[in-house]
């Protein structure tokens, strides 16, 4: 069960390149294409992307996740730090605010905390008995500027 | 032609977006894409041992799955927020059983304008959204907020 007094917690701030094939494989994965050339051109074509106003390639909407899952010891890495258990665990909420693009060359550093851990149902019924865990992540680019929040919600079963 | 906030009206629909059936092999390649290795996606042996009848989607993938129909209608550097609540779990495709099992790994999303506003300077959009298998179960629902020209 996850250890309340990991509440506030910081983790480690980690920084991560955003790699353009990184990004044309994201897509692929999402579109469920078997090549990365079968994706939308503004995920694969610099010059397709800067026509349609970007700076470079765009990341897709979910993409801040990778940041996440490929630094800090990935899931299990995040799991073990929190105290949680990972047969237990379901994650039931996710929320991203965009302050601005995130495109291919970019350093992304992402600084995570744990903001809430709170307790649902009561201990006595355990099958409605449910830890609830809010993970916080603010990804700053290499100008130092904000461009994604994300929250993650998961729940532990009792 | 581009979306322009005066031709968008509260009740609008978003153009519905049905996903491929997904088979394991689409979560193993999700998998690898994002780097959540959870076990529970790929792994029938620990997806058993913790009492379930095999693997199943990331839930994150459905949300990618949202976001291509989000992105699909209105161009992502436009995207202000995102935001889902996850509500049930999504078995693959079995391919020994394509025709019985298809339906429960095929996501349509769909989604509605609900408001029209300013904030920070912008002319935003509000718009609610929902994933649902082929067999009408709800996988996700959500919103996304978007600022248009």
């Amino acid at each position: 069960m996850a250890d309340r007094s990991k509440l506030g917690m910081e983790f480690p701030v980690y920084s991560i390149r955003v790699e353009k094939n990184k990004i044309a494989e994201f897509v692929a994965a999402l579109e469920q294409k078997e090549d990365t050339e079968q994706i939308h051109p503004h995920y694969r074509d610099a010059d397709a992307a800067k026509k349609a106003g970007y700076a470079n390639i765009p990341t897709p909407p979910t993409f801040p996740t990778s940041h996440v899952f490929w630094t800090g010891g990935g899931l299990l890495g995040t799991i073990k730090a929190v105290g949680a258990d990972l047969t237990k665990l379901l994650h039931t909420k996710e929320e991203y605010e965009y302050f601005a693009p995130v495109c291919a060359g970019d350093v992304i550093t992402r600084s995570m905390k744990v903001v809430e851990m709170y307790e649902r149902g009561k201990k006595e019924q355990k099958s409605r008995y449910m830890q609830v865990t809010v993970l916080q992540t603010d990804m700053i680019n290499q100008h130092g500027v904000l461009v994604i929040r994300a929250r993650t919600t998961f729940m532990e079963r009792g | 032609m581009a979306l322009v906030f005066d031709g968008i009206q509260i009740g609008d629909i978003m153009p519905p977006y049905t996903s491929a059936p997904i088979t394991r092999t689409h979560l193993v390649r999700y998998a690898g894409a994002s780097g959540d290795f959870n076990p529970l996606h790929h792994d029938e042996t620990f997806a058993k041992a913790v009492g379930l009848e095999t693997v199943i989607t990331h839930g994150m993938f459905i949300m990618g799955i949202a976001g291509q129909a989000i992105t699909s209608w209105i161009d992502n550097r436009w995207l202000r927020k995102f935001s889902v609540h996850f509500l049930s779990m999504t078995q693959p495709v079995d391919l020994n059983d394509y025709s019985n099992t298809k339906d429960r790994a095929t996501i349509t999303v769909t989604g509605k304008v609900v408001d029209k506003y300013e904030e920070n300077g912008e002319t935003r959009i509000r718009c609610e959204l929902t994933a649902r298998d082929a067999l009408g179960s709800r996988k996700l629902k959500g919103y996304f907020v978007a600022a248009l020209p």
